[in-house]
C-alpha cells in the first residue's frame, strides 16, 4: 500500500490531460512516416535527407546486445509524432489553458519570474512555449526552439547537427534524427556570461508515444551557461518512448553546466544520448538526477579535445519497483592536462535495479591527464539489485587515474547513533539517504534541491507505508 | 584462426571492445606428449620423509608413463576461456593429475624443451585437508610453447588450500589458463598467480564461494612487455553467508603491451554479511603501454560490503628521485619499485627456489 | 527514593559470546555515578544495552527506567523517555549539517516544535561554553571531525537535548587536557538535582573536577565492587588486579 502522501505529492507528475491534439502521426516507423514528419515539420531538403538516411542507418543496427532488456518496446506500438493544438508561443496567456495548467502545476512560469533567464516547454512533440529575459536578447544569445532555429540559423546547426553525436551511435540515435521533433538551440556568444540558468521543460502527454527533442547547445569562447532540463510525463499503462538527443559545443576558454532531473513517469522507456565537445580550456559540468522510467540508459559522455579541458559529472540515480535504471557517464581524454572527476550515487529499492556503467579513455595524446571516479551504491533491501560497470581504458602512462567503488547497506551503527537521538528507524534512514545524496542535490538550484528532495522522501514512504 | 575467448559474464557496450578478446592464433591440431613433469615436496618437514611420500600419494593417481589420470572428471566449467580451448583440454589432454590433498606440500613442474613443446593438462585439487602447492610453468627452450590448461580445486569443510601458479614461460609462448574453485563451509583458500611469461597469456578465473565463511583471497602479479597481451579475467561469486573474497592484482606494463583487466564480484541472493574487496594497480612503464580495467561489482542482496579500487599511472617521481640520490640508476630504481610493489605478493609463495626463479625472471623482463 | 535507572541480573551477548554476566545498577535522581573497569570488561557494552543497540542480546535480566521496563522499547523511544548516550566513536553522517540535526533530534525528543532563533541561540551559548569552532556547527554531523571535536560535540548534543539521564561512554579517551576539562565543564553545566550522569572510564582525569557520588568497578561483566569518591583514589594507586582476584 502506498501513504497517502505519496498519493497527494505523485498528483503533480500524474496529471493526465485529455489526449487532445491536432495531429497524431499513426503508430509504427516507415519511409512514408518520416517523411510525412518533414512534411508537416516543413523540413529544407537537406534536414529531409538526413532524417532518410538516418532511417536507413536505424534499420541496418541492432539492438545493443547488453544491458537492459527492450524487448517491451514496440516500435510499431509507439506514434513518433504528435502535434498538441496550439503553435509556440511567447506568452503563457496563449498557451491553451490544459496545457498551461500542467506547467503550472508543475511550477514552470513560477520559476521563470523567480530565477530563470529564460524558459522553454514542450508538450509531446512541439515546443509551445519559449521565452527569454530582454537583456539576452541584446547581448546576442539566442535561446529558441530547434525548428524556428533550422529555419533562422541554418549555417550554425547544419554545421553542428548530429556532429557531437554521429547518427550511427546506436540504434536509437539513428532513430532520434530519423524522426525528432522539437527541443531547444541556444546559442552564447564570446564572451558573454549568463549568471543565472535558462531552462527548458519536457512533458509527454500523450499515451503510447514518443518524444524526439533535440537540444544543440554552443557557447562560444569564453562564454558561460547554466542549462537546465525538466522531464516528466503521466503514467500509463503502455509503453511510452524517449529517445531525444542533446549535443552540446563548449568552446575554448567557455564554461557549461548542464542540469537535469529526470522524472519521466515509470512506463516510460528513456534512451536518450547526450555528448559535449570540450575545447581547450574549457569546462563542462554534469548534474543528473535520474528518478523516473521504467528503463533508462543514458551515458552522458564529455570529449576532453581542448588542452586544460575539464569535465564534473554529479549524478544520482533512485530506482524503485518495476525500475531498470542503466546509467553511467564517459569521458574521453585528448588534450592534454585535461581532468575528469566523478562522483556517482545510486539507491536501489523494492526490487528496483541501478546500474552504473561507465567508460574512462585516456588516450595517448592525452599527456598529465587526470581522472578520479568515486560511485557508491545504497541498498536499501535485499530484492534490489545494484551493479558497477566500469570500463577504465588508459592509453599513456602520464596519467593519474583511479577509481573507487562502495557497494552495501545503510549501516546499522549510523541508525543506531541516530536513534539514540530520537529519530524513529525511518526517519533515520531517510535522514541518511538524504544526507547521501546531498552532494548532488546541493548542486542543483533550490527549487529542484527541494524537488529531489521530496522524490526521496516520496519514495521511501512509498516503501514504507 | 580468429577465436574469441575470456568472456564477462555481464556484457557492456560493444564499443568499449572488452566484453571478450579476439586473437588471432591456430589452436594446435596434433597434441604431442609431455613427459617433462616433475612432482616433489618442497618443505622440509620433520615428520615426514618428502619426497618419496608425496611422490608416493601422487603415484595413487598418476603414474609417469601414462600420465593420465582416469579419475579426472571432464565436466564443464563455468566460465573458462571459450568452449574451443576448453574442448581441446577435454579431448588431447597430455596430461591429468588429481591430487587428493592430505597435508601435503607439493610443487609440480611442467618443464617446457624442444621435445616438449604442448601441454594440454588438467589438475583436479580436492582439498580434503590443509595443503600448499606450486604449479609452475618454464620454458627451458627458445621455441615457441603452448600450454592450454584447467585447473579445478574443490576446497571442502574447513580445509586450507594455499595454491600459486607460476607462469615462467618464453616470450614467444601462449598460454592459457582456466581456473574454477569451489568452496565449502569454512574453508580458506589462497590463491597467487605469477602471470609473467608468453607473449600472450590469458587467464580465467572463477571462484564459486559457496559455503558459510568460506573465504577465497587471489593475488596475482603480472608484467608485460614488447607487444604481449595480457587478458586476465576473475569472478567470484560469493554464496554463502558471511563469505568472502579479496582480489588484489598488482601489474607494470613496458612497450607497446596492452593488459586487459576484468575483475567481477558477483553478490549472488544469500549471501549476507559477505565482504567483497577488489584492487587493481598497474604502473605504466611506457607512454605506448595500454592499461585496461573493467572492475565490476554486480549485488542483489542489501548485508554486504563490497569495495573496488583500480587506479594507474607512471612510476612516482618523488620515490624515483629518493631511489636514484641513493646511487641506483633510473633501470634500477624502477625495478626496484616495481619489485617493491610485487614483494608481498611473492612472498606468499612457501618455496625459495621458486622465488629465486620469479625474481630472475622479473629482472630479465625489465631489462 | 526516586529510582531513575534500575538493572537487574543482566546478562548480554555480543554474539556468540558473553559480556556482560548478571549486573546489578541502580541509579536515583540527582546522583552521578562511575563506572571504571579494565578494558574488555563490558563497560561500553552497558551503555548501548540501555539504548537498546540491536548488535547487543539480553539473554536475562531487566532493565527499567522510571519504574517501567524499557529492556524492548526501540532506540528511539528510549531517548524520548529522556536517556542520552554520549558514544565513544560518535558516527560520521555525510549530507547533514550538525546544526539541522540538533534541530530534528531536539524537535523529536521534545516532541515540540522548535523555534528557531531561540534555538540557535541557546546552540551557540553552549558552543561558547565548550570552546567549540563556531564553524562545526554547519559542517556535517561529525565528518572530518577531530577525536576532540567529536567528543565536543556529543556533550553539547547532550546539553541542547538535556536529557534526565546521560551516560557517557569514554568520553574523555583520547583527549588532551584542555579538552577533559571543556568536557568536565560540560557535564557540570548540565547536572541539577533533577537529573543524573552515568560516566564511563577507565581515566580518573575526568573525575577530579566532578562530585561524584557512587564508583563502581566492572569487572568480566559484573559490578564487583561500589563505593564512594574514595574508591577512585585507590584504583588509582592499586590498579584493578585486586578486583579482577574478588572476582575469582
Amino acid at each position: 500500500m502506498k501513504t497517502k502522501v505519496e498519493n497527494i505529492n505523485r498528483n503533480i507528475y500524474d496529471i493526465k490531460n485529455k489526449d487532445n491534439y491536432e495531429f497524431k502521426m499513426e503508430k509504427g516507423l516507415s519511409k512514408k512516416i518520416v517523411e510525412e514528419i518533414s512534411k508537416q515539420k516543413g523540413d529544407p531538403d537537406w534536414m529531409r535527407e538526413i532524417r532518410l538516411k538516418a532511417l536507413e542507418t536505424y534499420e541496418k543496427l541492432e539492438l545493443p546486445t547488453w544491458g537492459p532488456d527492450l524487448s517491451a518496446l514496440k516500435m510499431d506500438n509507439i506514434a513518433t509524432y504528435v502535434k498538441p493544438k496550439t503553435n509556440l508561443n511567447s506568452s503563457w496567456e496563449d498557451v491553451p489553458e490544459d496545457i498551461k495548467n500542467t506547467f503550472d502545476k508543475l511550477g514552470i512560469p513560477e520559476a521563470e519570474k523567480k530565477s530563470l533567464a529564460g524558459v522553454g516547454a514542450q508538450y509531446d512533440s512541439e515546443v509551445v512555449y519559449h521565452s527569454m529575459k530582454k537583456e539576452l536578447l541584446e547581448q546576442g544569445v539566442i535561446y529558441t526552439d530547434m525548428e524556428t532555429a533550422v529555419r533562422e540559423y541554418p549555417e550554425i546547426v547544419k554545421e553542428h547537427f548530429m556532429k557531437c553525436v554521429p547518427i550511427n551511435d546506436h540504434k536509437f540515435v539513428a532513430l532520434h534524427a530519423a524522426v525528432w521533433s522539437g527541443g531547444s538551440f541556444v546559442y552564447v556568444p564570446k564572451g558573454v556570461k549568463l549568471d543565472i540558468p535558462l531552462q527548458s521543460y519536457f512533458r509527454l502527454n500523450s499515451p503510447e508515444s514518443g518524444q524526439f527533442e533535440h537540444t544543440l547547445i554552443i557557447v562560444d569562447e569564453g562564454a558561460s551557461l547554466h542549462f537546465i532540463e525538466g522531464c516528466s510525463a503521466p503514467k500509463y499503462n503502455k509503453v511510452n518512448l524517449h529517445a531525444g538527443c542533446v549535443e552540446l559545443y563548449v568552446k575554448d576558454g567557455a564554461y557549461l553546466r548542464y542540469s537535469t532531473i529526470e522524472n519521466w513517469s515509470k512506463n516510460m522507456m528513456n534512451l536518450n544520448t547526450k555528448k559535449a565537445i570540450v575545447g581547450k580550456d574549457a569546462q563542462i559540468d554534469w548534474v543528473t538526477g535520474s528518478f523516473g522510467s521504467r528503463v533508462s540508459m543514458l551515458y552522458p559522455m564529455s570529449i576532453l579535445n581542448g588542452d586544460n579541458a575539464k569535465t564534473e559529472y554529479t549524478g544520482i540515480t533512485f530506482a524503485g519497483k518495476g525500475q531498470n535504471l542503466d546509467t553511467g557517464f564517459k569521458v574521453i581524454h585528448n588534450g592534454k592536462n585535461t581532468s575528469a572527476l566523478v562522483n556517482s550515487k545510486s539507491i536501489s529499492k523494492d526490487g528496483g535495479s541501478c546500474t552504473y556503467r561507465a567508460l574512462v579513455r585516456v588516450n595517448d595524446r592525452a599527456k598529465g591527464a587526470k581522472c578520479s571516479v568515486s560511485c557508491e551504491s545504497l541498498m536499501l533491501d535485499d530484492i534490489s539489485r545494484s551493479d558497477t560497470i566500469p570500463v577504465n581504458d588508459i592509453r599513456t602512462d602520464e596519467v593519474t587515474f583511479s577509481h573507487e567503488a562502495k557497494i552495501g547497506k545503510i549501516s546499522d551503527k549510523e541508525i543506531f547513533y541516530l536513534m539514540s537521538r530520537g529519530l524513529s528507524e525511518e526517519d533515520a534512514k531517510a535522514m541518511i539517504v538524504r544526507g547521501f545524496a546531498y552532494p548532488i542535490s546541493k548542486e542543483l538550484p533550490v527549487e529542484y534541491a527541494v524537488e529531489m528532495n521530496n522524490l526521496i522522501n516520496l519514495e521511501l514512504e512509498g516503501s514504507i507505508g | 584462426m580468429s577465436i574469441k575467448v575470456n568472456e564477462t559474464p555481464v556484457r557492456t557496450s560493444r564499443n568499449f571492445s572488452i566484453n571478450n578478446i579476439k586473437l588471432d592464433f591456430d589452436i594446435p591440431d596434433q597434441i604431442g606428449s609431455f613427459e617433462n613433469i616433475e612432482c616433489e615436496a618442497f618443505n622440509e618437514s620433520k615428520t615426514r620423509s618428502l619426497a618419496t611420500d608425496a611422490k608416493s600419494y601422487i603415484a595413487k593417481d598418476l603414474d609417469f608413463k601414462s600420465p593420465i589420470s582416469e579419475n579426472v572428471k571432464t565436466k564443464k566449467i563455468t566460465y573458462g576461456n571459450g568452449k574451443l580451448l576448453e574442448e581441446n583440454v577435454f579431448k588431447k589432454a597430455n596430461s591429468k593429475i588429481r591430487i587428493e590433498t592430505e597435508k601435503e606440500e607439493i610443487k609440480i613442474k611442467y618443464e617446457f624443451d624442444d621435445e616438449n613443446l604442448e601441454l594440454v593438462n588438467q589438475i583436479e585439487i580436492i582439498g580434503n585437508k590443509d595443503a600448499n602447492i606450486i604449479i609452475e610453468y618454464e620454458s627451458r627452450t627458445e621455441n615457441p610453447c603452448f600450454h592450454n590448461g584447467i585447473i579445478k580445486t574443490i576446497a571442502k569443510k574447513d580445509c586450507k588450500l594455499n595454491i600459486a601458479i607460476v607462469n615462467l614461460l618464453n616470450d614467444k609462448s601462449v598460454n592459457f589458463e582456466a581456473i574454477e574453485n569451489e568452496l565449502y563451509e569454512n574453508s580458506k583458500v589462497k590463491y597467487t598467480i605469477i602471470d609473467l611469461g608468453g607473449k600472450t597469456s590469458i587467464s580465467n578465473y572463477y571462484s564459486n564461494i559457496l559455503g558459510e565463511k568460506a573465504d577465497n583471497d587471489l593475488k596475482t602479479i603480472y608484467l608485460g612487455k614488447d607487444n604481449e597481451i595480457k587478458d586476465l579475467n576473475y569472478i567470484a561469486e560469493l554464496r554463502g553467508k558471511n563469505s568472502k573474497i579479496d582480489i588484489d592484482v598488482q601489474g607494470a606494463l613496458d612497450g607497446n603491451c596492452k593488459k586487459n583487466f576484468k575483475g567481477t564480484i558477483d553478490f549472488k541472493k544469500g549471501c549476507k554479511k559477505a565482504k567483497g574487496n577488489e584492487n587493481e594497480f598497474c604502473l605504466l612503464l611506457s607512454d605506448k603501454a595500454k592499461s585496461i580495467a573493467l572492475p565490476m561489482l554486480l549485488c542483489t542482496e542489501d548485508d554486504v560490503e563490497g569495495n573496488h579500487s583500480t587506479a594507474s599511472g607512471k612510476v612516482d617521481a618523488k620515490s624515483l628521485f629518493y631511489i636514484m640520490s641513493r646511487g641506483l640508476s633510473y633501470k634500477e630504481a624502477v625495478k626496484l619499485i616495481v619489485k617493491s610493489n610485487f614483494n608481498k605478493i611473492i612472498e606468499r609463495i612457501k618455496d625459495n627456489e621458486v622465488k629465486e626463479e620469479i625474481l630472475k625472471e622479473i629482472n630479465r623482463r625489465l631489462n | 527514593m526516586n529510582k531513575l535507572l534500575e538493572i537487574k541480573d543482566l546478562h548480554v551477548n555480543v554474539g556468540e559470546k558473553e559480556i556482560l554476566k548478571g549486573l546489578n545498577l541502580t541509579i536515583n535522581k540527582g546522583e552521578t555515578h562511575v563506572i571504571m573497569g579494565p578494558n574488555g570488561a563490558g563497560k561500553s557494552t552497558l551503555a548501548n544495552v540501555v539504548l537498546n543497540n540491536p548488535e547487543y542480546k539480553k539473554t536475562k535480566g531487566t532493565v527499567e527506567f522510571e519504574g517501567k521496563d524499557i529492556s524492548n522499547l526501540a532506540t528511539n523511544k528510549i531517548a524520548k523517555k529522556g536517556i542520552f548516550m554520549s558514544f565513544q566513536s560518535p558516527q560520521e553522517i555525510p549530507g547533514i549539517s550538525t546544526m539541522n540535526f540538533l534541530k530534528v533530534a531536539k524537535n523529536k525528543v521534545t516532541g515540540k516544535p522548535v523555534r528557531i532563533f531561540e534555538f540557535k541561540k541557546e546552540v551557540q551559548e553552549y558552543m561558547e561554553e565548550l570552546n567549540v569552532n563556531s564553524k562545526l556547527i554547519d559542517r556535517n554531523l561529525n565528518v572530518g571531525f577531530s577525536g576532540g571535536e567529536k567528543k565536543k560535540n556529543e556533550i553539547l548534543q547532550m546539553l541542547v537535548l538535556n536529557p534526565k539521564l546521560a551516560i557517557l561512554d569514554e568520553t574523555d579517551s583520547g583527549l588532551d587536557v584542555d579538552a577533559v576539562r571543556t568536557v568536565s565543564k560540560g557535564i557540570n553545566l548540565y547536572k541539577s538535582n533533577e537529573n543524573s550522569v552515568l560516566i564511563i572510564t577507565h581515566n580518573m582525569k575526568i573525575l577530579s573536577e566532578l562530585k561524584v557520588d557512587y564508583v563502581h568497578v566492572l569487572v568480566d561483566g559484573k559490578i564487583v565492587k561500589k563505593g564512594t569518591a574514595e574508591l577512585v583514589k585507590d584504583i588509582e594507586k592499586n590498579g584493578f588486579t585486586k578486583y579482577k582476584q574478588i572476582d575469582k
